[in-house]
């Protein structure tokens, strides 16, 4: 078992390194992702599997048992979460190899791709706050190189906001560990676990703020957003895909853990109902005043956060297998989105609403794609988003939260007038003025069926949601406990 | 950018490069039990690159390397993922398996495993230096 | 059985959008077939549930939420299933003729039919919600079929958001009642109806989904503005089923709502006040299809009346069977028409019962239905309502009564296309199908008005289900005083016609309304966004930084505490060295000249590498000085190509106060937690095992570099990865560049 947690960390670490070596030669780099993906996929579902029959996995790398060495934890949550992400990563993965066009740009994204792999699973396996740092500065660093690759200047300019945001934030994080390690003596997590009983109740909270705004950055939320929409929009299809699904999940996961783990007692979940609703509201205004796919659906990813930060909130056993939930459905279907928006571009030349016009006429397979994903989001039945969203509404009524829920369905409706508006503009009707490109383009063959299969993972969360909320269920309850426990 | 190749320099050049890179391996393998280490190494390797590709100007990082900097940075992630698969066969993932080595000059090496994830970091230091030095002076993106 | 019913109506849709071109006749027979299988399934089964005995099926989603797609077929269910599945097919037939390529449109109306039958048959709360916010999507798709057209996108759009919105306020009506009742099953609600505060909130809220899917003042709007979508869409939902899912849902909660004042109140004030405005809407338009639209306002309103109370259930039922048959029957002939003559207008249509005979005599069949005449289904349920109300509560009566002068009147407009002069003439006549097709409800209406003892069964049945008694649907009723109110709104109906009530002049108000409503939300979004997402990088800074200070440090206030033998500092030489680097820094700010910054920068690091080699780590200091050094090499590098100096912003976006106030509120921050956070430490630091087992287990007397590559290796694996990465960033930045001079 033990094998199956190093594995999602190790392969695309090393894969990174061959792939680096091997610069330049397409078809080795090539094999060596789908080889790597392949690898990491059947490791985490490996995981996953031993996680849900046998508990939480324990494993320490190397001969040092932490504190003084490292320990990976895989528990529901991170296997969960984990599969997801890989499953994603290997779509958007095929979606990428299958664009058309520069060759000379896919060498460089291959290596950075494993890089950007294995800091997504450190960061869900870590069971020490270092290490995860540790992942989040691999991740990042990975996605700086993305955004930024043979990029124009306009991109660079935009690109700027978001590096500069994100050292900034590894410097509080790194305040952070400080704080955490000058009061406690140490950064694993599950001796804080312990320890931070003893730590003074105000100190305590001083941590919990600090590491809650260090997350909040990295999960996008009010008023901490604001680098996520001027960024995302301008990257190249598969990694703004990959972004949306992955990267500040991973910071809502933080956000988890963190509260579950060592804040359970002094959360601020006033303060945090308060973000959440704020979150909803600002990201939907963003979404619903833009004219182009992808700032549109980057506005999204802010105003979805906040449907998750509220299940944190709320912090009952209902609240946060909701937010779970939310989480997996939602890398799937931002994914999805992001990808389809991706094809769109590729395409029609451009994702201004202005300039296309009678997509579900002249491409019906991409409006076949688009709108379960689309209604998904807007949490329409039958689909996870629905789900999702009745999760927490359900959660936040049995709460008395009524102010929290009549937000959140008032952003639901929102969100449905802003994925109207790409319906309406880019499917429907006609272009304002003429195509963006002049000849009749292919959708590439292999882009399709990726973005077609990550639609279909989708809808597999809708079709299974009752066994996968049931799971997440579980998963809520076993939050806190799972990592002070060891490996059988 | 094209530096000026004065005769003198660049035989002192000749004459700094070897010893430098001498000193790097020697931080590398004595770290473990004094100052230095693979990182240490690494960065003063990349100072010997600084210093030769300052004098000689385009290809002299190549011509110390023998290979491109990218292969440097990608065998330097693989080696340490060796040692920690190795160490990962005799006890666990990444665990600092020891032998006992009597060597000239550098008396007694230990721990072999973790030498060799740091001859790995060594590498990638190294590498990072060589690949920025050969991009930001405009030579061709090594394939 | 019945999901599987469901299910063939959406199987027939996706074969038909899948392969509809290809199997052309047979395509036709395929979209009618679900139809007619329900409809036949439906009677085999109706004498069992007319009989009280319900047939109930389920299928498990999500347990956990409550979420299943569980099914009943009642009386209820029965009569409003009949009605998709025997209008439905009557006008899918319709369509086949009406249509110039029918096949798209025959697909989604059976897309929309299986919604609404899954609607109607859902004994879920939360299985109802999916089915009818199915309903929601396939509407409005179907308004916004013609989509070329930006009318018709708009309308499609008002729908979607009117009846969306109502349906997701609804759904936290759903969530609270079902967490009263224990269950989200509708009949075990029905079987032991909660009751409370808690129950009337959700009842309210459940009451938005009803009156806007329903098309109730003031949400009526959307209705007239549907009639974009293609004639046989309007007959099917506009008129006949989707816009009575809301009385229907009324009648299915009847057990525990039926006695709520609130739920009464609203729903009584929302019909009386939606006949008055629908009725009085259809006198002023002078397009047919709007004046039909108006008058399904007005019907509705009617129905949610009579839904209100339980003395009216039956007789609701009984008028929502009638309008279905007369409507869809009536929107077909108007469909005739426009398709004959090219228009819909009333003032240039004239002496149609000449050119048009057929679809004249069902139009006047149909139409008398409507009004209300003798011996027709619409005079029966008028007349049962009538009676029951003037049992009850007169005023509402005398309502009723005077929405139906209304209805007579508008009925009267319309069939005055038949009469008088000639004015289009029908360029050609409509196809004996599609008059066919409108006949056969026509002709229901008039047989069950002479025999309406299907429709008293089912009426009654319908009336048990929900808790309420049935009633005798005589076909004559008898000289009451039911009748002569009857007689009397026929007559005064009549007369109302021939007043000269002027056509509307510019939009509606409540259209007028949702347009100013969603650019005022518009308008917000984009102020909201441009203040709040400014682009601004030093904005975003700000906001970061305030909110660590405002955040954390509100924390901090209370924590505040400084360790025990705080050290300011242990010797001189590390006093100078520390002021060096602060100095440097605080220099760095002031500067202009590019390179002189990067000396400073040095200064900072090498002053740091100069506090670890005063402190006893000699090798961080080593690290740090290499480090600095090739930092400032490749500076070296790249300052050729930057100009020499910073350029200074002639108005910095955030002001220079404000920075320096940011910048030293952190620094006390990060130096207030530090000291705080180390004065609450109760346990003994890790770093202590770090020293005692570096050179025992690790093999290595440098601990740094023994946590480096063994304790702490997977974190070092991490870091040359982003060291890696790094180096591969720059290089793609460079050829970034390069490749930009080379274009």
């Amino acid at each position: 078992m033990s094998v199956a947690a190093l594995l999602p960390i190790a392969v695309p670490l090393v894969a990174a390194g061959l792939s680096m070596a091997l610069l330049g030669r397409l078809r080795a780099q090539r094999a060596i992702g789908i080889a790597a993906s392949a690898a990491t996929l059947t490791a985490a579902v490996w995981l996953l599997i031993g996680v849900h029959h046998g508990g939480p996995v324990t494993v320490v790398v190397g001969a040092w048992e932490a504190p003084i060495g490292i320990s990976l934890v895989a528990d529901r949550l991170s296997a969960v979460l984990l599969v997801v992400a890989e499953v994603m990563l290997a779509g958007v993965l095929a979606f990428a190899m299958g664009r058309r066009g520069d060759e000379r740009s896919m060498r460089f994204f291959h290596p950075v791709y494993h890089v950007l792999a294995a800091g997504v699973a450190i960061s869900f396996l870590t069971g020490d706050l270092f290490t995860l740092f540790v992942g989040f500065e691999v991740m990042l660093m990975a996605s700086y190189v993305l955004l930024t690759h043979r990029a124009d200047a306009a991109r660079v300019r935009s690109t700027i906001t978001y590096v500069v945001v994100g050292l900034v934030a590894s410097v509080f994080f790194l305040v952070a560990i400080a704080l955490t390690y000058a009061a406690t003596g140490t950064v694993d997590l599950a001796e804080l676990a312990s320890r931070l009983d003893t730590v003074p109740s105000s100190v305590r909270s001083l941590l919990a703020l600090t590491t809650l705004v260090v997350f909040g950055i990295k999960a996008a939320v009010f008023p901490l957003f604001f680098w996520l929409p001027d960024s995302y929009p301008a990257a190249p299809a598969p990694v703004t895909a990959i972004f949306a699904g992955l990267l500040t999940k991973v910071g809502v996961y933080a956000i988890l853990r963190t509260r579950t783990l060592l804040f359970a007692e002094d959360g601020p979940s006033e303060l945090l109902l308060v973000v959440a609703g704020a979150t909803m509201v600002a990201g939907v205004l963003g979404a619903i005043a833009q004219d182009d796919i992808k700032r549109i659906l980057s506005f999204h990813i802010v105003s979805q956060i906040g449907y998750m930060i509220m299940g944190i909130a709320l912090f009952t056993a209902a609240s946060l297998a909701a937010t779970v939930f939310y989480v997996v459905h939602h890398i799937a279907v931002k994914t999805s989105l992001f990808l389809i928006g991706g094809l769109i571009e590729d395409v029609e030349g451009t994702g201004s609403l202005r300039r296309i016009g009678g997509l579900a006429r002249s491409r019906p397979l991409l409006a076949a794609l688009f709108l379960p994903a689309a209604l998904s989001l807007a949490g329409l039945p039958p689909f996870s988003g629905f789900v999702a969203k009745l999760a927490l509404v359900e959660a936040g009524v049995s709460a008395g939260s009524w102010a929290i829920v009549g937000v959140s369905v008032t952003v639901s409706l929102l969100t449905l007038v802003s994925m109207t508006k790409i319906w309406n503009g880019a499917f429907l009707g006609e272009p304002e003025g003429p195509p963006a490109v002049a000849e009749r383009r292919k959708l590439p063959v292999l882009s399709t069926a990726a973005a077609a299969a990550v639609v279909a993972v989708g809808l597999a969360v809708a079709a299974v949601a009752g066994p996968l909320l049931d799971y997440a269920g579980d998963t809520a309850a076993g939050l806190g406990a799972a990592v002070v426990e060891e490996a059988p | 950018m094209s530096a000026p190749s004065l005769p003198i320099r660049r035989r002192s050049t000749a004459l700094l490069v070897p010893p430098i890179l001498v000193v790097a391996a020697y931080l590398l393998f004595a770290g473990h039990n004094r100052p230095g280490g693979g990182f240490v190494g690494g960065l003063v390797a990349g100072l010997a690159l600084a210093l030769a590709h300052a004098s000689d100007g385009p290809g002299a990082v190549r011509r110390i390397t023998r290979v491109a900097p990218t292969t440097l940075l990608g065998a330097g992630l693989v080696i340490a993922g060796i040692a920690g698969a190795g160490g990962w066969l005799g006890g666990g993932f990444l665990d600092g398996g020891a032998v006992e080595l009597t060597l000239p000059v550098f008396g007694t090496v230990k721990a072999a495993s973790a030498t060799l994830f740091d001859t790995g970091v060594f590498a990638v230091v190294a590498g990072m230096v060589g690949l920025v030095l050969e991009s930001l002076s405009g030579e061709e993106t090594p394939s | 059985m019945i999901p599987s019913l469901a299910l063939s109506f959406f199987a027939a849709a996706a074969l038909l959008a899948g392969f509809g071109r290809r199997l052309r006749r047979t395509a036709v027979w395929l979209a009618l077939a679900p139809s007619v299988a329900a409809a036949a399934t439906l009677l085999a089964h109706a004498p069992r549930v007319l009989d009280g005995e319900p047939v109930r099926e389920s299928i498990s989603w999500v347990p956990s939420l409550g979420v299943s797609l569980e099914f009943s077929l009642d009386g209820a269910a029965l009569a409003m299933g009949l009605v998709v599945s025997l209008v439905g097919a009557a006008i899918l037939a319709y369509t086949v003729w009406y249509q110039r390529d029918p096949i798209p449109l025959l697909g989604r109306l059976n897309l929309f039919a299986g919604a609404m039958f899954g609607l109607t048959v859902s004994d879920n709360l939360f299985g109802l919600f999916v089915f009818w916010e199915l309903t929601t999507i396939v509407s409005y798709s179907l308004i916004a079929y013609d989509d070329r057209s930006p009318d018709a996108r708009k309308a499609g759009v008002h729908a979607l958001f009117v009846t969306a919105l109502g349906g997701l306020v609804m759904l936290v009506g759903f969530v609270v009642l079902g967490t009263e009742a224990g269950t989200y099953r509708i009949s075990e609600i029905a079987a032991a109806p909660p009751s409370g505060p808690a129950v009337t909130a959700a009842l309210a809220l459940v009451l938005a989904g009803v009156l806007t899917k329903s098309a109730q003042v003031p949400f009526h709007g959307w209705l007239p503005a549907a009639m974009a979508a293609p004639t046989p869409a309007s007959a099917f939902l506009h008129a006949a089923t989707m816009v009575k899912a809301g009385v229907f849902l009324a009648i299915r909660l009847a057990p525990v709502a039926m006695g709520n004042d609130v739920w009464q109140g609203v729903l009584l004030t929302a019909g009386i006040a939606t006949m008055a405005v629908g009725g009085w809407a259809a006198l002023r338009e002078r397009d047919l299809k709007r004046i039909l639209a108006y008058g399904t306002v007005a019907q509705l309103g009617l129905l949610t009346v009579l839904a209100a109370s339980e003395a009216t259930v039956a007789a609701s039922v009984a008028l929502l069977l009638a309008h279905a048959g007369f409507k869809a029957a009536l929107f077909m002939v108007v469909g005739s028409i426009d398709k004959a003559t090219g228009t819909r207008d009333i003032r240039e249509l004239g002496g149609l019962r000449r050119t048009l005979p057929g679809t004249w005599v069902v139009a006047v069949a149909a139409a008398a239905s409507m009004a209300g005449i003798p011996l027709t289904l619409g005079f029966v349920a008028k007349e049962a309502a009538l009676d029951a109300l003037l049992a009850a509560s007169p005023a509402i009566a005398a309502a009723v009564a005077a929405g139906a002068v209304l209805t007579v009147a508008y009925t009267t407009r319309i069939l005055g296309v038949f009469w008088g002069p000639e004015r289009t003439a029908p360029s050609s006549s409509p196809a004996p199908g599609m008059t066919a097709a409108a006949a056969l409800l026509a002709a229901a209406g008039v047989a069950f008005g002479i025999a309406p003892g299907p429709v008293e069964a089912l009426s009654g049945s319908a009336a048990r289900a929900a808790g309420a008694a049935a009633v005798a649907l005589p076909a004559w009723p008898g000289p009451k005083p039911a009748l002569w109110l009857s007689l009397g709104s026929l007559a005064a109906g009549w007369l109302a016609a021939l007043l000269p009530i002027g056509p509307r002049r510019g939009t509606a108000a409540a259209s007028a309304a949702f347009d100013a409503t969603v650019d005022g939300v518009l308008g917000f979004a984009r102020r909201a966004t441009a203040v709040l997402q400014n682009g601004s990088l030093p904005v975003y800074l700000a906001v970061i930084l305030a909110t660590v200070v405002a955040v954390p440090g509100a924390a901090l206030v209370t924590a505040a505490a400084s360790p025990a033998g705080l050290v300011p500092a242990e010797s001189w030489l590390q006093a100078a060295v520390g002021a060096a680097a602060a100095a440097a820094a605080v220099g760095l700010l002031a500067l202009r000249n590019r390179l002189g910054a990067i000396l400073l920068l040095g200064v900072v690091g090498y002053g740091m590498a100069g506090l670890f080699a005063l402190q006893g780590a000699p090798d961080l200091a080593l690290t740090q000085v290499l480090v600095e050094t090739v930092t400032l090499v490749v500076f070296a590098l790249v300052l050729g190509r930057l100009p020499e100096r910073f350029d200074r912003p002639a108005r910095p976006a955030v002001g220079a106060p404000i920075r320096v106030a940011l910048a030293l509120a952190v620094g006390v921050f990060v130096t207030g937690a530090m000291l705080s956070a180390a004065a609450g430490r109760a346990d003994a630091p890790v770093s202590e095992a770090y020293l005692e087992r570096s050179l025992d287990e690790g093999y290595g007397r440098n601990v740094v570099n023994v946590i480096l590559t063994d304790f702490r290796a997977l974190d070092t694996f991490g870091e040359i990865a982003v060291v890696a990465t790094a180096a591969i960033g720059v290089a793609g930045l460079a050829a970034g560049i390069r490749g930009r001079s080379e274009r």
